[in-house]
C-alpha cells in the first residue's frame, strides 16, 4: 500500500499507516482521493509515496466501518466524492496515533541505545 | 470512463468481479479511479508532457492492475453475498422467492374468488362469461403470472450469476431447483376439498405424484429450466465468443 521512496516497506510494520494518515488529513478538511494522495506526498516530502489507486479501497473500508462519511460534490463542472471524518473516525485516529507514537518512541529508544552501545565499544 | 483508460478498466473489472467483489463496489472503485486518472493526466500535461506521455505517466502512478485488484480484494467486507454464501443465494433464496411469488398468486386467486365468484365452491372453471369480461381477464392474468413466476425467478438467478461472473455450477443448481419446484407446484382451491386451508386454498411442492405424472412433470421441469436458463446461456455464449475474438 504505502511505499517508502527507496524500497518496499515491511507490510506488517505498515499496517494501519494508510488509515492513520488518511484520518489525520481528513480531520482538517474534507478531500477527495486525488487530493489526499497529493497531500500525503507533499507533507511527507515524498518519503511516503502512495500507490495512488490503492487509496480508494482504504477510503471505502473506513467509510464502511463508519470512520468516514462521503458526499458527492460538483466542483468546476466535475463531480467528485469528498470524504470527511466522523466522530467514530476521530476516536479511531486518537487510538491509531497513540499506538504509533508509542511504537515510534520505542524504536527511537532502541536506536539511541544501539548508538550508545556502539560509542561505548 | 472506459474511454479514459480503455485497456485497464475492463480487465480490472473482470478480476474484481471474479474475485467476488460486489458489483456496486467495483463500479464505485472504477469510477473514482477514472477521476483520479484524469487528474493525474491533467497534472502531467500541465508539467509539459504530451497527451501520450501524460497518460503513460498517469497509468504508472495509478498502479498496476495486480496492485489495484489486490488492494480491493483484500478488503473482505466488499465481497458480495453471492461470493460469500453461494449455496444460500442460489440454493435457498430462489426457492424462497418462488414460494413468495406463489403466495402472492394464491392471494390474487383468493381476492378474485371473493370478488367475482363469491358463491362458487372453487375459482377454477365453470364460468360462462365472455372472454373479455373482467373476471376472465383477471383470472387469466393470474394464471400467466403463476406460469411465468419460476421463469422470472430463473432469469433473476441468471442475472445475479452473470453480474458476479460466477461459475455456472451455482446458477445451474438454482435453476434446477426452481424448475423442480415450478413443475411440481400444485394449487388446490375448493371450499369442500380444502375446508381448513388458508381461504380454502392450499399449495404443495416437490411431490412426484403418481407414476403416470412423472414423465409429464419431468417435461414440464425441462421446459421451465430451458426457458429460465436461456438468457444466462446466451450471455455465456456471448462471453465465450468475445473472449475467443
Amino acid at each position: 500500500m504505502l511505499r517508502m521512496a527507496a524500497r518496499e516497506s515491511n507490510p506488517n510494520f505498515m499496517n494501519g499507516v494508510p488509515e492513520l494518515l488518511i484520518l489525520r488529513l481528513l480531520q482538517e478538511q474534507e478531500m477527495y482521493g486525488y487530493e489526499i494522495v497529493q497531500a500525503i506526498r507533499s507533507r511527507s516530502q515524498a518519503v511516503i509515496k502512495v500507490g495512488e489507486g490503492v487509496v480508494y479501497p482504504v477510503l471505502h473500508g473506513l467509510e464502511q466501518e463508519g470512520a468516514l462519511r462521503s458526499r458527492r460534490k460538483t466542483v468546476n463542472g466535475r463531480s467528485r466524492i469528498y470524504y470527511s471524518v466522523t466522530p467514530a473516525g476521530a476516536q479511531r485516529l486518537v487510538e491509531l496515533a497513540s499506538a504509533w507514537s508509542n511504537l515510534a518512541t520505542a524504536i527511537q529508544k532502541m536506536l539511541t541505545g544501539a548508538q550508545h552501545g556502539a560509542a561505548i565499544s | 470512463m472506459a474511454q479514459l483508460f480503455p485497456e485497464l478498466f475492463p480487465e480490472l473489472r473482470e478480476r474484481l468481479l471474479r474475485a467476488g467483489v460486489a458489483p456496486r463496489h467495483v463500479r464505485r472503485y472504477l469510477s473514482e479511479l477514472a477521476d483520479h486518472f484524469a487528474d493525474l493526466r491533467a497534472e502531467e500535461e500541465r508539467a509539459g508532457c504530451s497527451r501520450a506521455e501524460a497518460e503513460a505517466a498517469a497509468r504508472a502512478r495509478l498502479g498496476a492492475v495486480d496492485e489495484l485488484a489486490r488492494a480491493m480484494v483484500e478488503q473482505r467486507q466488499f465481497r458480495s453475498w453471492c461470493a460469500r454464501v453461494p449455496w444460500a443465494m442460489f440454493g435457498l433464496a430462489p426457492l424462497l422467492f418462488l414460494a413468495a411469488a406463489y403466495f402472492l398468486a394464491c392471494l390474487y386467486l383468493w381476492f378474485g374468488w371473493r370478488m367475482f365468484l363469491p358463491g362458487a365452491d372453487t375459482p377454477f372453471g365453470g364460468r360462462n362469461g365472455s372472454m373479455y369480461d373482467l373476471a376472465n381477464i383477471y383470472f387469466q392474468a393470474g394464471k400467466y403470472y403463476y406460469i411465468c413466476a419460476p421463469v422470472l425467478v430463473g432469469w433473476g438467478i441468471g442475472l445475479l450469476a452473470a453480474r458476479q461472473r460466477l461459475k455456472a455450477i451455482w446458477p445451474a443448481l438454482g435453476l434446477l431447483l426452481i424448475a423442480w419446484m415450478g413443475a411440481t407446484a400444485q394449487i388446490q382451491a375448493s371450499r369442500t376439498a380444502v375446508p381448513a386451508g388458508l381461504g380454502h386454498i392450499s399449495m404443495k411442492f416437490f411431490g412426484l405424484g403418481p407414476e403416470a405424472q412423472v414423465f409429464g412433470g419431468a417435461v414440464h421441469a425441462l421446459i421451465i429450466f430451458l426457458l429460465a436458463a436461456l438468457p444466462y446461456f446466451i450471455w455465456r455464449l456471448s462471453q465465450a465468443h468475445a473472449r475467443s475474438a
